[in-house]
């Protein structure tokens, strides 16, 4: 068997345990509220957002949509990959499985794609649902390319929790220090990231929260850089035409690929080196 | 002798433990480990690894299996068809080797066959899955879930999962914990056949009565080196505990050292309720025939067996008397010097 297939069919089993796991029932309702119902209350066309905002198009209404994914598909990435290794450590099988002869790199990959799809499927499927949803409210199909970047930028999101999670796993020796890291970055980028992008602003001599000062508008779209949520949003704001923040796309997709390559590059490094 | 199957040149671990400074509060600087062990694992033979808690056995056993990293030296093993030893890396290592750790909490609500599988697939023998879950005993439990197995058919699990590529050396980590008197017995059954085969088996166990019988050849560790190796009876010679022969009997004490010629020839006796026993270091094959000569009352005579513990105190300079807890006390200095000092 080939190394690649062997990847393939490790992390597919990883990818089976977790998609039928009693967590993802728990959670598969918590993901059903946050995205579709999300997208049929933006899609509404009565809907005034707050600063008078009425979203158009099927694209600025997934926008709007995507916090769903802020806030209820990364903490199911989150809780389902916290105890990726840890709990295989704890337990003693992570000693058994680094005795075969399988490269560690290769276990790695293996758990990092296993997790990753067993949030990225049924968040993708439920987001394809929200398209249809915005379809049938709205009457309106994004583009192919909207809906490319769409798709590209929720898978992206998604990965980057779960390298958290699973890098947080193989430092934790019991569940409770890795879930309170998990959970802890996820607190941080979803609802601290708001105070630190103040604290910067007002070290800086920035007035807080003036959306029409555009230093402050460019220092806010600047710290976004520095957390997933950010980056995730100026992914996506790259196919909205009258949002300008100040970071260009190229930026933006620079700033995707290194969330994705360091955390990536750390847990299999953590991997490489780790004992049971 | 049989033929070598792997050989372990000088080689060293040692755990990186935290050592946190201001400058730097991750620093970390090598603490415990193994030290210039030197071994050698014949084919179809059974090595048991002796030693006090946290002498280095399941350091030693991880090295083996490819698990913890060779700080230095090397481990060469002999390829098939082949009496020439030759460098091997770790994943091949890990090819050859099948290693069972102590303890698995196997638990969740998949069945025994999938948890099996799961391990399978990352060693291409999935096809042999339900072959070696009844060759444990676990065949018919293979669609129960693992919250249901026993801590023994956790065991059973877990050498199952050491069996799956067909191993040439199989590295077993307190085997017998959890299995009941018949499950061992089958257990060693078990090994004696896979010997036959010409697996060759490192076992490590805190049961040192049991491995008497059941191991060929003999490894003391303690504090991370290897005081000796070798068969049992070599063992005993090396430490002066061959020759002993233990004598009960009623009535008046004889005087063994006038019988046997030798004054230190008693090694201990004791007395009481005008019963008495000894142990007795003595080549003489005529010594019971000459107590029975002198009207002694001869309740047993046998040859004193082998105890490990004896052996391991005898290596490690411990008074069998006074063994009390302590892990690491001064009288337990290890035999020679690691030649790593800190």
């Amino acid at each position: 068997m080939s190394d690649f297939n062997k990847i393939n069919i490790i992390s597919l089993t990883y990818f089976k345990r977790r998609l039928l796991s009693t967590r993802m029932v728990i959670m598969l309702p918590i993901l059903i509220l946050f995205i579709p119902g999300m997208a049929w209350g933006f899609s509404d066309p009565n809907i005034v957002l707050p600063g008078g905002v009425q979203p158009s198009s099927a694209t600025e209404v997934m926008f709007y949509t995507s916090l769903g994914i802020v806030f209820g598909g990364t903490m199911c990435g989150v809780l389902l990959s916290f105890d990726g290794v840890s709990k295989d450590r704890a337990s003693g099988v992570l000693e058994i499985k680094l005795s075969q002869p399988m490269l560690r790199k290769q276990q790695s990959t293996a758990i990092i794609l296993g997790h990753w799809f067993s949030i990225l499927v049924p968040t993708w499927i439920l987001w394809l649902i929200s398209f249809i949803i915005v379809n049938y409210r709205i009457g309106d199909w994004p583009s192919l390319m909207d809906g490319i970047i769409s798709f590209s930028a929720v898978a992206l999101i998604l990965l980057w929790y779960v390298l958290f999670s699973l890098v947080a796993s193989t430092y934790a020796k019991e569940q409770g220090t890795s879930i309170a890291f998990g959970v802890g970055v996820w607190f941080l980028f979803t609802f601290l990231w708001a105070l630190v992008t103040t604290m910067v602003a007002f070290a800086s001599g920035v007035s807080i929260g003036e959306e029409n000062d555009p230093k402050w508008v460019n220092l806010e779209g600047l710290l976004d850089l520095f957390s997933p949520n950010g980056v995730f949003h100026h992914l996506l704001e790259t196919r909205l035409e009258d949002v300008d923040r100040g970071v260009s796309p190229i930026l933006s997709f620079l700033a995707a690929l290194l969330w994705s390559i360091i955390p990536w590059y750390w847990f299999n490094s953590r991997m490489e080196n780790i004992q049971p | 002798m049989s033929e070598v199957v792997l050989e372990l040149n000088d080689v060293a671990f040692r755990h990186q433990i935290p050592s946190p400074r201001l400058l730097n509060p991750f620093e970390k600087k090598p603490g415990p480990g193994i030290f210039s062990i030197n071994l050698t694992i014949h084919k179809g033979q059974i090595l048991g690894l002796v030693g006090p808690n946290g002498a280095g056995k399941t350091t030693l056993l991880r090295m083996l299996a490819g698990i913890f990293p060779i700080d230095k030296g090397n481990i060469m093993f002999a390829k098939s068809n082949s009496l020439d030893l030759a460098k091997i890396s770790q994943t091949d290592l890990r090819s050859i080797v099948g290693h069972m750790p102590e303890q698995v909490r196997w638990q969740g609500k998949i069945s025994v066959r999938n948890a099996l599988t799961d391990i399978a697939e990352m060693r291409d023998a999935t096809h042999r899955v339900d072959g070696i879950l009844k060759m444990v005993g676990l065949g018919d439990i293979a669609n129960s879930s693992l919250d249901q197995l026993s801590q023994g058919m956790r065991q059973r699990l877990t050498l199952a999962t050491a069996l799956l590529g067909s191993p040439k050396v199989l590295l077993l980590d307190e085997p017998f914990n959890g299995l009941d008197p018949v499950a061992i017995r089958a257990f060693e059954k078990l090994l004696y056949q896979l010997t036959a085969k010409g697996v060759s088996i490192v076992i490590s166990s805190h049961r040192v009565a049991g491995m008497v019988h059941l191991v060929d050849r003999l490894a003391l560790l303690h504090q991370g080196q290897l005081l000796i190796e070798g068969t049992l009876h070599d063992i005993e010679t090396e430490f002066d505990l061959s020759n002993r022969i233990e004598i009960a009997g009623k009535g008046q004490i004889p005087n063994f050292e006038r019988i046997t010629g030798n004054e230190d020839s008693v090694i201990e006796s004791n007395e009481s309720d005008g019963n008495w026993s000894v142990i007795l270091r003595s080549t003489d094959d005529h010594i019971l025939k000459k107590l029975v000569q002198s009207d002694h009352h001869i309740l047993s005579c046998k040859s004193k067996e082998i105890d490990i513990v004896e052996m391991l105190c005898a290596a490690t300079g411990q008074n069998l008397d006074e063994i009390g807890f302590g892990v690491i006390a001064s009288s337990m200095m290890p035999y020679r010097s690691r030649g790593e000092e800190e």
